[in-house]
């Protein structure tokens, strides 16, 4: 690797939701880099703060939630700091960004040629017919068949799997150096959601992609991700690569949660997680997850910190049980 | 097996017209059930699986007369359920309920649960007024929710409490068989592992019989005793688990295995470029639906639909050339 910094580095990003006048952290002083060709998985349940983790590194938080600190480097560049013009310029440019159901990203009464278009028109002044070329080569790139007679159709006429090849395109289109992917083969049938992370895949070697991938699918994670961090509420529990995440789960959350997984090979069995996340507004302090943990002991109502574990420094673990 | 069936589907067929396009509109069929067979035997828990548009979910609807069908039987425990007459078919639906994937949208808002929970067990004369919160209470109880639950409204329970309800409403009526369409797919991992347990402990106490819709092969494997694979209307593969995932006869079940992402980097899903989408079921490919997608198709399966076929013991696959 040479010295160019990574596409992506996140550092002590806290985000905060105002409720009833007082601030509740979303997402808890998480920190993290993104090399090129690399895949960062962000996993865990509705509410652990894996997409407000996206939507703040993107800079399209909704009003009621914003960074409180923290800094988030795209190339150099630090986006909470920046101008919403300088913003504006790299999102959809430098940063690339895909969601999970592509129906509700895609402008249903636009014909798909233009809106692939539509971003090297704003972001690179190419002329409408040059940016129709290039939006013929994209879909071409991500494999949509017959892309040239396909640049007039809107996207009721794609399929969902198409759909989400067209916003790949999309978000490819000014060759950005992250791409931020959000749940973005759920809403898909399991053949498909093969097709569409293998086309992910091939691109970023081809493009040299930095991948931030958010998903709840722990399958999803070890068919793709290089490294994984586990969040639940807010916080990161585990960081690690995605072997020795799979070979040694340690958090007790991660544990439990492989646990949880049914699983297509093995006995059949399952180990539910008792109770529910809490509410924002009642989380305990200290480690958010000891109300559900079998480990739980009185040191928890302190937050422990991001410790390595097992002789390895890129595996690291926010468990007072845990820690040695 | 018992000799007689509970559930018996024989050749279940059901077409959807649809108009579309204007001035001259266009008239479109779509098979959305092609001579649908198979069985649920008395207790038995059989998955049907398959991708958007199989025709999985129709199944159910049918099989309920929730829909019409336009072809073929459902015996229900020897009774003729599509030809039974209206009184025939109050006494039936109380032996057949339905749990579905968002029981938000099959609960009434404004309806507290005790009474959305007591209707049923009044309509049927289960239980009255005043015997009737005593009973919800003891269902939720079942269910793992507390009486407390009784006097509020669905809005004020998460996704999994109010599966929990849902389950608890399909319940009330002590029913023999019950059609479950995705009933976990929404829920967070943790929490659809403890709705699947559940499941699992209600279908012991009860000797219930399911038939469990879901795209979920790992969720099939942990509750389903059989599988039947379905692809645009057809049933192509039916086998014990967990026999059909670890040899599967089909092509389909076996891309549909292999393409189900497992956590264990060691057994990460086949990601080959297996292009291809399931075509339009409006206009479904000729012989066997499959044979677009299907490595190793011959000029026999361009063009000679396969019929299901009984290979060894308790499985049988629709395929010319079984792997």
């Amino acid at each position: 690797m040479t010295a160019t910094p990574p596409p992506l580095v996140v550092e002590g990003l806290t985000t905060s939701i105002r409720l009833d006048g007082r601030l509740h952290h979303v997402v808890r002083d998480i920190s993290f880099e993104i090399r090129a060709e690399e895949t960062l998985a962000l996993v865990g349940e509705s509410g652990c703060g894996k997409s407000m983790t996206a939507l703040s590194v993107t800079g399209l938080l909704p009003p009621i939630a914003s960074v409180t600190s923290g800094r988030i480097l795209v190339e150099g560049v630090d986006m909470v700091a920046a101008s919403e013009k300088t913003r504006e310029d790299l999102r959809g440019d430098r940063i690339g960004m895909i969601f999970q159901e592509p129906m509700t990203s895609l402008n249903p009464v636009l014909p798909i040629g233009f809106q692939v278009g539509e971003a090297l028109m704003r972001h690179h002044g190419l002329s409408k017919k040059a940016a129709r070329e290039r939006a013929r080569e994209l879909l071409e790139l991500v494999r949509v068949p017959a892309a040239a007679e396909r640049l007039d159709a809107y996207p009721h006429q794609f399929s969902g799997g198409m759909r989400q090849r067209v916003m790949i395109a999309l978000a490819l289109a000014c060759r950005p150096s992250v791409l931020i992917a959000d749940e973005p083969t759920t809403a898909l049938d399991v053949t498909i959601q093969a097709q569409v992370l293998a086309l992910v895949a091939d691109l970023q070697k081809r493009e040299g992609l930095a991948v931030l991938l958010i998903t709840h699918n722990l399958g999803v994670v070890a068919s793709v991700a290089d490294r994984v961090m586990v969040m639940y509420g807010g916080d990161v529990v585990e960081s690690a690569p995605v072997k020795a995440f799979f070979d040694r789960p340690t958090h007790p959350y991660s544990q439990a949660l492989l646990a949880a997984m049914p699983r297509i090979e093995g006995d059949g069995q399952l180990k539910p997680i008792p109770g529910q996340v809490p509410p924002l507004t009642e989380m305990p302090s200290g480690c958010r997850f000891q109300s559900r943990c079998p480990l739980r002991q009185e040191i928890c109502d302190r937050l422990p910190e991001m410790t390595p574990v097992g002789g390895d420094p890129e595996h690291k673990v926010r468990c007072w049980a845990r820690s040695e | 097996m018992n000799a007689t069936p509970l559930l018996d589907i024989r050749d279940l067929r059901k077409v959807f017209t649809t108009r579309k396009g204007w001035p001259i509109p266009k008239v479109t069929h779509v098979k959305a059930l092609d001579g649908v067979s198979f069985t649920v035997g008395r207790g038995e828990v059989v998955g049907v699986v398959g991708e958007s548009g199989c025709g999985k979910s129709t199944v159910a609807r049918v099989a309920l007369r929730l829909m019409e069908a336009d072809g073929g039987s459902v015996g229900f425990d020897g009774a003729d359920v599509l030809e039974a007459s209206r009184l025939d078919m109050r006494g039936l639906r109380r032996r057949m309920q339905m749990v579905f994937q968002d029981p938000a949208s099959s609960l009434d808002g404004r309806q507290r649960i005790v009474d959305a929970l007591g209707e049923p067990l009044k309509v049927h004369g289960l239980a009255d007024r005043s015997t009737v919160r005593d009973e919800v209470a003891r269902l939720l109880d079942e269910v793992g929710l507390p009486r407390s639950a009784l006097d509020r409204y669905p809005h004020e329970f998460s996704g999994g409490q109010r599966q929990r309800i849902g389950i608890a409403r399909a319940l009330a009526l002590k029913p023999d068989l019950i059609f479950a369409d995705e009933p976990v797919s929404a829920l967070d991992v943790s929490v659809q592992a403890q709705i699947l347990e559940l499941l699992r402990r209600i279908r012991a106490e009860h000797n219930l019989a399911f038939v469990f819709i879901s795209h979920d092969l790992g969720v099939v494997r942990f509750f389903c005793d059989r599988v039947v694979v379905m692809y645009l209307g057809r049933v192509v593969e039916v086998g014990p688990v967990p026999e059909i995932f670890v040899e599967p006869l089909h092509p389909y079940t076996r891309l549909l295995k292999i393409s189900s992402p497992e956590p264990d980097p060691a057994v990460a899903v086949a990601m080959t470029f297996q292009d291809g989408e399931p075509p339009s079921p409006t206009a479904p490919p000729p012989g066997c639906h499959f044979h677009p997608r299907c490595p190793g198709a011959t000029e026999r399966c361009r063009t000679e639909k396969p019929e299901l076929r009984t290979l060894g013991e308790a499985r049988s696959v629709a395929c010319h050339h079984p792997l």
